[in-house]
């Protein structure tokens, strides 16, 4: 991983976007990384899009908010055109929904669909889940934290009746992840 | 005069994910503090909610008061009880405190306040960051004295200058003021716990004048209700024992001297800042709270592309750093003052710099951005 990584999660309200930042920061702090994470803060409607932003990185983090996106991790359609314009001019890497978000043609940047919300519904019966398959899926395809942490993590944010749940819907991120990978 | 000594943290040791409002109660609770008091108000009122649970687990009293007139007057009642107190506002509330502020200052109770300022003034945006209570803090209330205010950039810092405030009160019995605006506030990052946490007692003498002028330092011992003592505390001018002597020129201009100087005489100790890339550096950026993350995050930028430019972060805003700014100034730079108010320390710092400073001010209730300062720098470097 190079040293600072700017991470979007986006999505609209209810599909655990936020749940998702804050697991992968709590995760990525259990590895030794230093991490800050922001959503937005103020009067919202719910239903709209929900965002939350998480920094990664080795160092002290200097400026705590995002400059550009790095890594863009994209819920559904609207959150994924809306957020194109922050996308980092090098490297940038989008990861999206392949049910939900049909992505356009991006010059320069690699997107890569994960099944988050078809396998969550068809292997674990739980669309809810989609957000901890996405979450474990990306994790392996960016190296932004280690499996092992984000189930500790998991464990200490997960409420105890989902816990077992978003266990599998992670082991199952894993997979995708990996196989996504030897493509 | 005081004590210090090591405590046990309060959480266990390690690395935390926290909001700048959670690390200020925690900071609260590792620095002994056992007693809050407040009036919730966006963006403060996390602190309030993890005091509430927080003070629970550690044997402590929360009070929800019914405004934040009484719940400063509670704390100082609190605190002359011989318990660590605070409370925490946002600037509406802080304005309705600032006569107790005063009774505190001329009592001279230890306490701390955090304020999470918010775009003021007035209601103003409640949601949304400003810097602009930071002259209210030294002139809030009436007459001639001094206070303590800290500026965290961070949450790590949050923690760590509430436990700092809590210490410089009890070490010079005054109210100590975390003046940290919303966008640290409502930050959230990693932040470290030690295992130790050094921490203050008050310094106690049975029978000793507890506004005594005897010792050196000017910070007499203060004895609590139930310890025995027979204990007078007003906000009238008083003797050496809490005598009122509203009549008495002699005595007044001893009293206010000496809570003035008490602070003044001791700002070299008090005084914090951190430098950065000071030494070839052709514009100086002078900045706190979390302005200076901006600023920081501008600086490393401009330096990549061979500006020479360097950052002086104030740590503590009151007592001003005054002779700091006037070392800095003669080294005959110029000095770039990004702040979310109108120049308000703008106009400390051309006080005493004595070189071209520069100010860039922003009242809109966002955060000042990096590319911001960047452009400004690259217009005068």
């Amino acid at each position: 991983m190079s040293n600072v990584k700017q991470v979007r999660l986006i999505g609209f309200g209810g599909q655990g976007v936020v749940l998702a930042g804050t697991i992968l920061a709590h995760s990525a702090i259990k590895d030794g990384r230093w991490v800050a994470g922001s959503s937005a803060y103020g009067a919202q409607a719910r239903g709209g899009t929900a965002r939350y932003d998480v920094i990664v990185a080795e160092d002290p983090i200097k400026f705590p908010h995002m400059i550009s996106t790095d890594i863009l991790i994209a819920f559904s359609q609207k959150a994924y055109e809306e957020s194109l314009g922050q996308l980092s001019k090098e490297k940038a890497l989008v990861i999206y929904d392949d049910l939900l978000v049909k992505p356009g043609t991006l010059p320069g940047v690699i997107q890569t669909g994960v099944p988050a919300t078809d396998r969550a519904i068809k292997d674990l019966n739980n669309k809810q889940a989609a957000n901890m398959v996405m979450l474990a899926a990306a994790a392996v395809l960016t190296g932004l934290t280690s499996q092992a942490s984000l189930v500790r993590a998991l464990e200490e944010n997960s409420a105890p009746r989902f816990l077992e749940i978003n266990r599998k819907a992670l082991a199952l991120g894993q997979d995708i992840g990996l196989n996504l990978k030897k493509i | 005069m005081n004590d210090t000594m090591e405590v046990q943290s309060a959480l266990a040791p390690g690395s935390y994910f926290f909001t700048g409002n959670e690390a200020a109660a925690e900071g609260a609770i590792a620095a002994g503090c056992r007693y809050y008091a407040g009036y919730p108000i966006t963006p403060s009122s996390e602190i309030m909610e993890r005091m509430a649970q927080r003070l629970k687990e550690v044997d402590g009293v929360f009070m929800q008061m019914e405004d934040e007139i009484a719940s400063i007057c509670s704390v100082v009642g609190a605190s002359w009880s011989g318990s660590k107190a605070m409370t925490a506002t946002s600037g509406p509330g802080f304005s309705l405190m600032q006569e107790a502020l005063g009774y505190g200052v001329f009592t001279e109770t230890p306490l701390v306040l955090v304020d999470i300022q918010r775009a003021g003034p007035c209601t103003g945006q409640a949601t949304k960051v400003g810097s602009g209570d930071l002259m209210q803090a030294k002139w809030g209330s009436h007459g001639d004295y001094q206070i303590i205010a800290l500026s965290p950039w961070s949450v790590q810092e949050m923690y760590d200058q509430t436990i700092e405030a809590f210490n410089l009160s009890e070490q010079y019995r005054v109210p100590v003021f975390v003046m940290a605006d919303e966008a640290v506030g409502h930050l959230r990052e990693r932040m470290d716990i030690s295992p130790l946490v050094q921490t203050r007692n008050r310094y106690k003498k049975s029978g000793a004048a507890p506004f005594g002028t005897e010792e050196n330092d000017g910070v007499p011992p203060m004895p609590s209700f139930g310890e025995g003592e027979s204990i007078t505390v007003t906000g009238s001018t008083h003797n050496e024992f809490g005598v009122r002597k509203t009549d008495d020129p002699a005595v007044h201009e001893r009293l206010v001297g000496r809570i003035n100087n008490k602070i003044l005489n001791h700002r070299e100790n008090i005084i914090q800042s951190e430098a950065y890339s000071l030494d070839d550096a052709e514009v100086i950026v002078v900045a706190y709270g979390f302005t200076a993350r901006s600023a920081f995050f501008a600086v490393d930028q401009l330096r990549k592309s061979g500006k020479k430019v360097g950052l002086l972060r104030l740590k503590t805003i009151w007592p001003f750093a005054d002779g700091l700014i006037n070392r800095i100034g003669k080294l005959g730079k110029k000095l770039f003052v990004p702040e979310m108010n109108s120049g308000q320390v703008y106009g400390e710092i051309r006080k005493y710099a004595g070189c071209e400073v520069i100010p860039y001010h922003q009242t809109n209730g966002r955060i000042i951005h990096p590319k911001d300062i960047i452009a400004h720098i690259e217009r005068i470097i």
